[in-house]
């Protein structure tokens, strides 16, 4: 459904997305992961088409975003992450408007839109945009990306500034949409929200893509290719000192070093617990764990550089 | 659908305008300065036609050896002209300065063109838009402007009428220049404030600076002084006699043409020089649209008027002109304003040709 092929943009000489190729079939839920600045927002603003790309292009559907943009715009639905509309007018003229937009017969515009804003609680809201909270405005941007009934929808950081009923609402919606054969890509840095709404995922690194396919997927490609990365949970009843060793990768102190988190590229539990007896330290609990969603994508985000 | 979608933004961007305070403000001003400056052209245009009459009736005066015209109605709107050259101005500025920037700092420019629409249907219909509702006030005052003549009982003829539209017709162009320097700014700049001043800046360059360029001062650098009445021919008058316009085109008449070799010479040296001072004063109305208003509208409604009485200086009152026995055609002021009419149409052109090009390669992030 969708095809980035070698996709590169260059903003006054930084390769902000560089040789990016991707290929996300129909239907899946596409989250796009990476820190800022890492080139999630360029990406989408290419396959948008607000940007045109320095190389490379961008397929939906078989369609360029750049010779075509037009058709490409008509089977999309984009909510950015600072979704604007127009403030003086209300929910309701600003979806009629875009609707007319997409070509819609007035009256079955009328009518999806009524649908739309009682799917995100907006319905019955008799007041302007200009008057709406930052969560009402993302609820709208929601349903804007709806109206047209697209066949890709593409979310930038879609849960932001929503409550934790509106996120609920989210998911469910989002997820609804994907099941009836809607392609969704999902940018954010919400590792958990992520986790929970997609079924493939694209971890994005300096505008190249470092990694993509299932968390479960990219966990064990990621053990294969660095000999099995250990994650450590170390307990203590005293302050956890310095530790070092030659396997590992990086380690987090909890407050008050009572207790840390250690990756490493083998099972260094033994040296640990030398380490930590020789300073006298007090251990209650070393426990070797799996990796977390933030783990595996923090280690593919340093071995990408 | 292409026209479907330039339209869909055009009424949009219309509608966005007539529920504009700023533009529902501004258009109120126009009306009152409209009505003003007719009631008051009406006032002014009453009491020459008062003089001319007196004049018809006075024949056995000591003034009957010169001929006065009836005064036209065009004079009425030369008040209206004085205000509408700020306040269209003005018009212009506050309808365009925001249209591109202020959907960038809301961010709707994003979701706007993440729809199935092409760039220049975007900036089109915004120009569009912009234009109806420009059109629509200048017809309102237009329309208000008529009544008010037929009012006070003044009924224009044809060719008035003609030259009412043109009339109409400048003060639209001038309006809608200012409309696409302010278009032109408010895609250039992110910020709807960095656009008004910037704008507001060549709006000064344009209606303030310039014109100061073409004043007496610099005319006199640039092409001398006036040539002065010889005195041998101002003792020979009794009367003498001086023409001026305010558009500075010049003619010299007398009714006693007994030394008509002395005051040809003297005719055409004064004609050279009002002819070179007006190439000088067209030449930098080319750069000001506001410049070419008022030469467009001080030509039409002074053309057909009766003289001023001037005082030529040296302590001599001289009495006034007018071109015995000629009226000037609507051809003749159309071949005079042609070239200001050109520029009025290639201001709006030029900065809406770069609005149009900047938008079209704007980065939306």
């Amino acid at each position: 459904m969708i095809q980035l092929e070698h996709l590169t943009k260059v903003y006054n000489g930084v390769r902000a997305v560089d040789n990016l190729t991707a290929d996300i079939p129909e239907g899946e839920i596409f989250g796009l992961l990476g820190p800022n600045g890492s080139g999630k927002s360029t990406t989408i603003l290419m396959l948008v088409g607000l940007i045109e790309p320095t190389g490379g292009r961008c397929l939906i559907n078989g369609l360029d975003t750049v010779r075509d943009p037009v058709s490409v715009k008509q089977q999309i639905g984009y909510m950015p992450e600072d979704v604007g509309f127009y403030a003086t007018l209300s929910a309701e003229e600003n979806l009629t408007y875009f609707g007319a937009l997409y070509g819609m017969d007035p009256k079955v515009c009328r009518q999806r839109t009524a649908e739309l804003l009682d799917l995100i609680g907006l319905s019955g809201v008799n007041k302007t945009v200009s008057g709406y909270s930052k969560g009402m405005r993302q609820r709208l941007g929601l349903a804007k990306a709806l109206l047209n009934d697209p066949k890709v929808i593409i979310l930038d950081e879609p849960t932001a500034n929503l409550d934790p009923r509106g996120v609920a609402d989210y998911r469910k919606i989002i997820t609804g949409v994907a099941q009836a054969g809607t392609t969704v890509i999902v940018s954010s840095h919400i590792l958990e929200e992520i986790s929970r709404v997609s079924t493939m995922v694209g971890i994005l690194s300096a505008g190249r893509l470092v990694a993509q396919g299932s968390w479960k997927d990219l966990a064990e490609d990621l053990a294969k290719k660095d000999g099995g990365l250990v994650t450590i949970r170390v307990e203590s009843l005293d302050p956890v000192p310095e530790l070092s060793h030659p396997d590992i990768i990086d380690v987090r102190y909890e407050t008050g070093r009572f207790g840390a988190i250690i990756r490493a590229r083998s099972d260094i539990r033994g040296a640990v617990a030398e380490n930590l007896a020789l300073h006298n330290v007090r251990i209650q609990g070393l426990s070797r764990e799996g990796l977390t969603l933030e783990e595996t994508f923090l280690s593919y985000y340093q071995v990408a550089g | 659908m292409a026209q479907g979608r330039l339209i869909t933004v055009a009424k949009k961007e219309l509608f966005d305008h007539l529920k504009s305070r700023k533009f529902l403000l501004i258009f109120g001003i126009l009306l009152v300065v409209a009505i003003v400056g007719m009631i008051g052209g009406i006032t002014e245009y009453n009491k020459a036609l008062d003089r001319y009459n007196e004049h018809q009736s006075a024949i056995d005066s000591p003034l009957s050896s010169y001929i006065a015209e009836k005064p036209s109605i065009l004079s009425v709107f030369a008040s209206v002209a004085t205000y509408l050259v700020f306040v269209g101005a003005i018009l212009g500025i506050a309808m365009g300065f925001d249209l591109v920037s202020k959907e960038k700092e809301s961010k709707s420019l994003k979701i706007l063109l993440s729809h199935p629409v092409y760039r220049d249907e975007v900036i089109n219909g915004k120009a569009l838009g912009g234009i109806t509702a420009l059109s629509g006030a200048l017809f309102v005052v237009l329309f208000i402007a008529l009544a008010t003549l037929l009012v006070y009982g003044i009924v224009p003829d044809g060719s008035e009428l003609v030259l009412i539209g043109i009339f109409a017709a400048v003060s639209f162009l001038l309006i809608f220049s200012y409309f696409a320097i302010a278009l032109f700014m408010s895609t250039i700049m992110d910020e709807s404030g960095e656009a008004l001043i910037y704008t507001i800046i060549v709006f000064i360059l344009l209606s303030v600076l310039v014109p100061t360029l073409a004043n007496d001062t610099v005319m006199e650098n640039l092409v001398g002084s006036q040539p002065e009445i010889p005195q041998e021919l101002l003792d020979q008058m009794q009367r003498p006699v001086t023409n001026a316009t305010e558009s500075n085109t010049f003619s010299v008449t007398v009714s006693d043409k007994g030394d008509n070799g002395a005051w040809d010479e003297y005719n055409e040296q004064v004609r050279a020089y009002w002819e070179k001072q007006q190439m000088v004063k067209d030449t930098f109305a080319l750069f000001s649209p506001t410049m070419d208003y008022q030469s467009v509208t001080s030509t039409i409604t002074s053309t057909m008027t009766p003289g001023f009485v001037l005082s030529a200086g040296n302590g001599v009152t001289t009495a006034f002109m007018v071109s015995e026995g000629e009226t000037t055609s609507v051809e003749d002021i159309l071949g005079k304003i042609l070239a200001n009419i050109a520029a009025l149409l290639l201001f709006p052109a030029v900065f809406f040709g770069l609005a149009y090009l900047r938008f079209m390669r704007l980065d939306v992030r």
